[in-house]
């Protein structure tokens, strides 16, 4: 089997890059702890002994502790590496190979995932046993849904990074567009707070747009806010409309890309 | 035999921003962009056959690095077309790079910050290569290349030249039967440029592989190339062998003599101009240079009349011969 041979090596190549850097590990997990930790704090104070829009302190600690967890599972940097793959000509060697660039990156995102996110499931699972407001129910059903849901949202995430990533063949500011992508979807995907807590235009427009199943839909099947099959379907079904909508666009932006690229340096 | 490379009418035009400098422009530029189309390549038309080394000369921006991406698929051209290995290279996908190694002498692939072992395990796998198949190919490039004592270390502790040897291997891996080099010696010291153009031979001579290279260095082409295709502002100005090229653009040799006998020390320079032109004079030695079919004739002369301990006569040196021929514009006219 050639392609698991060439994932086999590729994942294990990006596993062996990160050993050598065991403190930029920590770093980024530093990073991706550190953002719903705030979040929560501050939510943790507002919400005192009371409930802010059905949320009570428990609620927000296993919202937050799912964002850390999915966020992790979903998050795609694909578009600073490609930008500096085409604006550096890292690209030319990939385009050589006979093997698409886009393989080395999502093999890239699999080792990046399973070992951050691997770490967060046991700092989860700590807190879990010392906590119980952060524990999950036991719902073998809702959770393979979510993995589901999981899985669409990183591949869709996936192809929103590296489609941003591709306009490096056309501007150099192809990373400022992802960062005002990452500002967005802060509010929009849910990261700074629950989707139903936003003034309900806001939360509308991130429903109708990508934002919510890019992470707040998946964290919601998690902790259980989001049930009964209609209400899943719906989803799922709006994950795979977007994700069709974003591997449209990558195979538009692609095939006029590689027409556009100047293949700079040697 | 049919030709392994061919490229017909080949042309990349490229557009360019172009502003003004200082603030004005920057402003201008944002507001109304403007650009200009630059013609890296012209209608540059070649054929290369199977076990061919070919060399592409040229200063810097002549477009000899832009015609390499394109036959190796990294660039579309702006109209022409190419053929490499049997495919269209732009569109021949993962069958036609299986075909082919590129050698970037500046971007390379090994990783970083592991040893090349690891790149090369990659390439087994993105190559698909048999285990048995890759033991006994790494075996040959090893000990061609002379790889064993930096097989572990990591890249980013290894020579310039070290690092290029293991870039070579990592290329070769998958036994391709084209190599486009682009130069493959850059800032390497003497002797690793050495081993670089023995390695290149003895490869081509083992698996009758065609090899097509860009270089600075005079040493690389006149070592490896068995024919040049001479490229200036994006147009190929020559297509042919080597000597031939030199022969056509000096009309000139060179005699260089060593002075000797009791007498040496008359002779002077005023005596050497009645030959030639003297090109330099350092008792004993000097150099003439001297019409190209005048050479025989005039050697017996100074065989005659000056104490001569030694004479040979030469081709002017392959940079000035190359210098001259881009500063005269050398125009190729239907061969």
């Amino acid at each position: 089997m050639s392609w698991t041979r060439r994932y086999g090596a590729l994942i294990r190549n990006a596993w062996l890059i990160d050993l050598q850097y065991r403190a930029s590990i920590v770093l980024w997990m530093l990073w991706g702890v550190t953002e719903p930790t705030i979040a929560l704090g501050i939510w943790w104070a507002i919400a005192g002994d009371g409930r802010i829009g059905g949320y009570a302190r428990a609620d927000f600690a296993r919202y937050f502790f799912a964002v850390m967890l999915v966020n992790q599972l979903t998050i795609a940097w694909d578009s600073w590496y490609l930008d500096r793959w085409i604006r550096e000509g890292e690209l030319n060697f990939r385009l050589a190979r006979p093997l698409h660039p886009a393989h080395e990156a999502v093999a890239d995102n699999i080792a990046y995932k399973a070992r951050t996110a691997s770490v967060i499931l046991v700092v989860w699972l700590i807190a879990a046993a010392a906590w119980p407001a952060v524990r999950l129910p036991l719902a073998p059903g809702r959770w393979a849904v979510t993995a589901v849901a999981v899985l669409l949202a990183a591949a869709m995430r996936f192809f929103i990074s590296f489609t941003t990533g591709l306009l490096a063949f056309w501007t150099t500011r192809a990373t400022a567009i992802m960062e005002l992508h990452a500002g967005v979807s802060l509010f929009l995907a849910g990261r700074i707070a629950p989707l139903s807590l936003l003034p309900p235009a806001v939360a509308g427009v991130a429903g109708v747009l990508w934002f919510r199943y890019m992470l707040a839909f998946p964290v919601e099947l998690l902790t259980g806010a989001v049930y009964g099959s209609d209400a899943v379907l719906r989803g799922l079904a709006g994950q795979i409309v977007w994700l069709g909508v974003w591997i449209a666009a990558y195979r538009v932006v692609w095939t006029r890309g590689i027409r556009k690229y100047g293949a700079v340096g040697g | 035999m049919a030709p392994v490379v061919t490229a017909e009418r080949l042309t990349k035009t490229f557009r360019v921003k172009v502003r003004d400098p200082g603030m004005k422009g920057a402003v201008q530029a944002l507001v109304r962009p403007r650009n200009r189309d630059v013609q890296a390549v012209r209608d540059v038309t070649f054929a290369i056959e199977p076990g061919e080394i070919v060399a592409f000369l040229g200063p810097n921006g002549a477009g000899k690095t832009t015609t390499l991406k394109m036959l190796t698929g990294l660039l579309y051209p702006t109209s022409g077309r190419a053929e490499v290995a049997g495919f269209t290279p732009w569109t021949g996908g993962p069958e036609c790079k299986r075909r082919l190694a590129l050698v970037l002498g500046n971007r390379q692939q090994l990783v970083w910050d592991l040893p090349p072992e690891e790149t090369f395990l990659l390439n087994r796998a993105i190559y698909d290569i048999g285990e048995a198949e890759y033991r006994e190919r790494l075996a040959e490039l090893v000990g061609l290349l002379e790889l064993t004592e930096v097989l572990e270390k990591p890249v980013r502790q290894l020579s310039l030249g070290e690092r290029m040897k293991c870039e070579l291997a990592a290329s070769l891996l998958h036994r391709p039967p084209l190599l486009f080099l682009d130069e493959p010696t850059l800032g390497l010291d003497v002797t690793a440029q050495e081993a670089i153009r023995r390695f290149l031979i003895q490869y081509r001579d083992r698996h009758g592989a065609t090899v097509l290279l860009t270089s600075h260095y005079m040493q690389d082409v006149t070592a490896l190339a068995s024919r040049v295709l001479m490229i200036n502002r994006g147009r190929l100005l020559y297509d042919g062998a080597l000597g031939a090229l030199v022969a056509r653009i000096t009309r000139m040799k060179r005699i260089e003599l060593v002075l000797g006998g009791g007498d040496g020390g008359r002779v002077d320079a005023e005596t050497l101009a009645a030959f030639g032109e003297v090109k330099s004079f350092r008792f004993p030695n000097a150099v003439l240079e001297v019409p190209r079919d005048e050479a025989p004739a005039t050697s017996a002369r100074i065989l005659a009349a000056l104490p001569v301990a030694d004479l040979s006569i030469e081709d002017p040196p392959i940079e000035e011969v190359i210098r001259r021929a881009f500063a005269q514009g050398l125009e190729e006219e239907g061969t």
